[in-house]
């Protein structure tokens, strides 16, 4: 008996233990609902993806919280693969002051009212300063409602070593791109001479059906004359025959892929290509040193594209009565101090005119001088010229369910699933999705 | 004394309360309250509410009305070529998954409990080895498999299969390929399950008495004979709950399909896709509750007539 | 390893006494000798494949980033070091990615609270269905029933838009799970079994119902109490799903959503991944060799005898 009556002791009291350690987890918890404007709190939303923009930005942070004592910044890193399904799940009253955003989300987060525009928050210098590509992608409905503290620049990277060895030149400029058919045989002759039998990093690893295989997929597209979805519709558009010809070949490079389990195997040489964006460059140009080449994305006849619009900040209406401490923070962030601290970090475009002047890697004969003439020649996804380079991801509210069912096509196309089919399924999900909310009209 | 039924007796059968407390006080209410309560609020009260749901265009964070649909969800999900393909094939692999996990991994489970049941130095150490995956979350489970399946030689299974094969089994895409996705899921979800089951029959091997199997040695029966006429009957009702458990188990499958679809496992996800990721995923990426709720009503509807048909399989042959 | 349930065979079993199981009778032929190997053999072979994986993790562990994806490299010692264990740990130290201790915490809480409470309120309930007579009883058992085959899968969605408000809060993830219909299931089945006599005699002493459960029924029923915690032990220390759907904020994610978002960092880290799950298992492992007695008893009495 006298043991029995110690079980239930134990019961009782682990309970009472667990609902102890609740409150006291609730009480240092922290930044949840304690009201910010009250005591300078702000708080703020970034996605966790690259170790190393995340450092910068924890960085910058910590320097403007030394540097402001009345304002304290409360960051909260979110991973990068629930970002936005997690912003798109919290309510506007529950979002922190300042949140980070990929470009093409921007217009769902303004559709259910979860982004303020920022004239009047951001200062008027910042908001001119900006470069053409960032004020693109920050404005909806002819208003700021995002700024950028940088663009991307998607590209193939190449080992100049194992290039030579396969007597292949690596092509400078977009004119000079790689035909489509040249880009095939190469990949088979790169294969050969690439230690671990594949030519090529695709990103795999990253999950086509998330953000990634869209973004670095559809230049494929518009280079075969393509795009996602006109005037809101994606049945004709997203289906068409360039696009089931570009996803076709896009998978045939299969069988010259590595999937790159490791996460480095183009830095150690294990493959010659890699197709991904300007993040890589610090830790692709300390591993490959000279070796390093930046080359255009094959062109699959109308001319050579690439992606842009990247992640940038707006401002919710949490910060409201609050918008002096948002436009303070959201100003230091677009200093050239901090755009150059962060673009050092991640290799991308400065997102103002005055830090791209100065850039190290930006303009003539500087080695990533392919991304920023890439984006001067800008243009939205609707109308893709042959002349147009980057190619912005379509601009609606819709966009969750854009990526979403691209994003599954694209997955099951790799797996080896007919790609008329999937194409047909992806456009009649998201025409069906627009119907079911008139179109995401937004009065 | 191991012939008392698994599943709740029968209002009327003798294991009912025969001689209810005589005070019809208010203790009783009192005590069932706090979790019919919680069930209420947080099963009984969902599971309404996603009737509802499923009938209007629901958005998560959008501050307008959501459109009132009727049943075009429910039609979708039926008749839709795109949205019903999807998750006829979900509910496939649900299916798939429990006909070939519920019976493999009991067998394998009853092998390992025989195996340890015996008498020998050691078993304790055998044992405690075949439960160590129980106590692995699946997420774990499946992050740790992505990479031994990983595609190319640099997976640790391609570089065995290599090695005993002296090179000349081609490395295999095990999660991507249409053909051994699945394969592979259920694979690593039956290492991370079999050792619980291994427990429950090992348990209830330990009860069936040790005269029987003096009798059938006796009678000179093999083991297979003993296995037959002996064992088995034995464990009978053991077996009913432990293939009952891992049924449930099985139409639940998401953990391991969500983690190797979404962190860059490759998995191929139409090939793998089950009716709670199919759910999950029209909520979460899709913002799309309505039909996320009307999925979840279908389901459960299965699952109801599933439970059904078990339950009256499992009587006819208790009776 | 606990000695106590070393020993296993019919002379040992859980069985109560009195069924004595007459002793094996001992043969040293070489044939019986020749089975024993093969018995052992089986048992070798078995548990490498079920420990590969495990091998493999905390392999991984140790290895350096080059070894973790090539093949057999990564059993290669000589390269090992605890590299991964002091990355882990630097990388999972700030408010913004959580500190890794927080991760521990919140799963310990959350589990501990849900089994917890679970244990007092599902049996309490249990007790009121199974031994005492109060109107409404039948329909509550037969609702019950009911919700014992409803999985939590299929109402997650709609709690998850119906409970939003209470995102990223500790509560919302142990307050849903504490109510479990095959918990109270399984304490049912138990104290339907036993018998009535001893409430009666309670009775006649003057107990009543609260003291009867309380002083009597609950104590005796070790073995069903420490069955159903383990079972939910286990379920909610690999909780994932509502998580997935609840959980944002790094300070309150629980380990297995804080493996999978650590997983799906790029570059990826697998050593340091490894590491986590490594450190993610031991407490658990701890747990299990303290009660793993229990739980086979546990597991034995509810699930054979019913």
């Amino acid at each position: 008996m006298r043991s029995r009556r110690k079980t239930r002791l134990r019961a009782g009291s682990m309970g009472a233990a667990g609902v102890a350690l609740a409150l006291v987890l609730t009480a240092c918890g922290g930044n949840g609902e304690a009201g910010n404007e009250a005591d300078g709190t702000l708080e703020v939303w970034a996605h966790s993806g690259q170790a190393s923009e995340a450092e910068a930005l924890q960085s910058l942070v910590d320097q403007f919280n030394d540097a402001n004592e009345d304002i304290t910044v409360e960051l909260t890193l979110v991973p990068e693969a629930d970002y936005t399904s997690t912003v798109q799940a919290t309510k506007a009253e529950d979002l922190p002051d300042i949140m980070e955003m990929d470009a093409p989300t921007m217009a769902s987060f303004v559709y259910d009212r979860k982004l303020v525009p920022l004239e009047g928050i951001v200062s008027e210098e910042v908001l001119e300063n900006r470069i053409g590509g960032v004020k693109e992608s920050g404005t909806y409905n002819g208003e700021t409602y995002a700024v950028g503290m940088f663009d991307v620049g998607l590209g193939l990277w190449g080992n100049a070593s194992l290039l030579e060895a396969a007597g292949l030149e690596a092509p400078a400029t977009a004119g000079e791109a790689w035909s489509v058919e040249e880009f095939r045989s190469n990949l088979a002759k790169l294969a050969e001479v690439s230690p671990s039998g594949n030519a090529i990093d695709l990103g795999e690893a990253n999950s086509f059906a998330a953000e990634w295989g869209l973004f670095t997929t559809s230049p494929n597209l518009w280079s075969a004359g393509g795009t996602l979805m006109k005037d809101g519709k994606a049945e004709g558009v997203l289906n068409s025959q360039e696009n089931v010809d570009a996803l076709t070949e896009w998978s045939s490079w299969k069988e010259y892929t590595d999937p790159n389990t490791s996460g480095t195997a183009f830095q150690e040489g294990q493959v010659a290509l890699t197709w991904t964006g300007n993040w890589m460059y610090p830790g692709f140009s300390e591993a490959l040193g000279e070796d390093l080449v930046l080359m255009p994305l094959p062109d699959f006849g109308n001319g050579t594209k690439a992606g842009h619009g990247s992640w940038q900040w707006g401002a919710t209406p949490a910060a409201e009565g609050n918008e002096e401490a948002a436009g303070a923070f959201l100003d230091f962030l677009m200093s050239d101090e901090a755009i150059t601290a962060m673009t050092d970090a991640n290799a991308a475009i400065p997102g103002s005119t005055s830090a791209l002047e100065t850039s190290e890697l930006y303009g003539d004969g500087k080695p990533l001088a392919l991304f920023a003439d890439n984006l001067a020649s800008a243009c939205g996804s609707e109308d893709v010229t042959a002349e147009c380079i980057a190619v912005a991801r379509p601009v609606t509210p819709g966009y969750p369910t854009v990526t979403s069912s691209v994003g599954s096509a694209l997955l099951a196309i790799w797996g080896g699933a007919d790609v008329k089919e999937e194409l047909d399924k992806a456009a009649r999900a998201i025409d069906s999705d627009f119907t079911d909310n008139n179109g995401y009209e937004d009065e | 004394m191991t012939t008392t039924s698994l599943l709740p007796p029968k209002s009327g059968t003798p294991e009912t309360p025969a001689r209810p407390a005589r005070r019809r006080g208010a203790a009783g209410p009192a005590m069932a309250a706090p979790a019919m309560l919680l069930l209420i609020l947080f099963v009984a009260v969902p599971f309404v509410a996603a009737i509802g749901f499923s009938l209007y265009n629901v958005r998560l964070g959008d501050p307008r009305e959501p459109n009132f649909m009727g049943f075009t969800q429910y039609a979708r999900i039926l008749t839709d070529p795109d949205v019903s393909a999807q998750f006829l094939s979900s509910l496939g692999h649900n299916l798939i998954f429990a006909v070939i996990v519920v019976p493999v991994q009991t067998a394998l489970a009853l092998a390992l409990a025989m195996l340890v049941k015996r008498a020998l130095p050691g078993m304790a150490v055998f044992r405690a080895v075949y439960f160590l995956p129980v106590i692995f979350p699946m997420a774990l489970v499946a992050i740790i498999w992505r990479l031994i399946l990983a595609r190319g030689d640099q997976g640790l299974l391609n570089a065995t299969l290599n090695f005993f094969s002296g090179g000349n089994f081609g490395a295999q895409d095990w999660l991507g390929s249409e053909l051994t996705a699945l394969g592979s899921v259920i694979v690593l979800s039956i290492w991370q399950g079999c050792g619980f089951q291994m427990v429950i029959l090992l348990a209830a091997l330990q009860q069936v008495p040790g005269e029987l199997y003096e009798a059938a040695e006796l009678d000179r029966a093999n083991g297979w004979q003993r296995l037959l006429h002996v064992t088995l009957p034995g464990i009978r009702t053991t077996l009913v709950f432990v293939a009952l458990y891992t049924t449930i188990l099985s139409l639940r499958v998401f953990d391991q399909i969500y983690v190797l679809a979404k962190s860059g496992g490759g998995l191929n996800e139409d090939a793998t896709r089950t009716v709670m990721y199919q759910a999950v995923t029209a909520a979460f990426d899709q913002n799309n509750i309505g039909r996320a709720s009307a999925i979840s009503v279908v389901f459960f509807i299965l699952v109801l007539i599933l439970s059904l048909i078990q339950r009256r399989l499992t009587r006819e042959r208790e009776a | 390893m606990a000695t106590t349930i070393q020993n296993s065979g019919p002379r040992n079993s859980a069985a109560p006494a009195g069924t004595p199981a007459a002793p094996r009778l001992r043969r040293s032929s070489p044939r019986h000798r020749a089975g024993i190997t093969v018995h052992y053999f089986a048992l070798v072979i078995t548990s490498l494949v079920f420990l590969a994986p495990v091998a493999y993790m905390v392999a991984a562990s140790f290895a350096p980033a080059s070894d973790t994806l090539a093949g057999f490299k990564v059993f290669d010692v000589s390269h090992w070091g605890l590299h991964n264990y002091s990355g882990v740990t630097a990388s999972l130290s700030s408010d913004s990615t959580g500190h890794l201790w927080r991760f521990f915490l919140v799963s310990f809480t959350v589990t501990v609270a849900v089994v917890g409470l679970g244990l007092v309120v599902n049996s309490m309930a249990a007790f009121a269905l199974s031994r005492l007579e109060w109107k409404g009883r039948g329909i509550a058992l037969l609702g019950i029933l009911m919700l014992l085959i409803v999985p939590f899968e299929a109402v997650a969605v709609p709690m998850f838009y119906l409970y939003n408000d209470a995102r990223n809060t500790l509560w919302i993830q142990i307050v849903p799970f504490i109510g479990n219909a095959l918990s109270i299931f399984l304490f049912y089945s138990f104290f339907s079994g036993i018998p009535r006599s001893i409430d009666e005699a309670a009775r006649l002493d003057g107990a009543g119902p609260w003291r009867i459960f309380a002083l009597i029924i609950a104590p005796m029923s070790k073995p069903v109490y420490a069955s159903v915690a383990i079972l939910t032990f286990l379920t909610q220390w690999g909780a994932f799903l509502w998580p997935v759907l609840m959980v944002s904020e790094p300070n309150l994610r629980p380990l297995p959503l804080q493996i999978s978002v650590f997983a799906g960092q790029l570059p990826p880290a697998w050593g340091q991944v490894m590491a986590f799950g490594v450190l993610l298992v031991l407490p658990v492992l701890v747990v299990f060799l303290l009660f793993q007695r229990w739980f086979i008893e546990g597991v034995a009495s509810s699930a054979v005898k019913g």
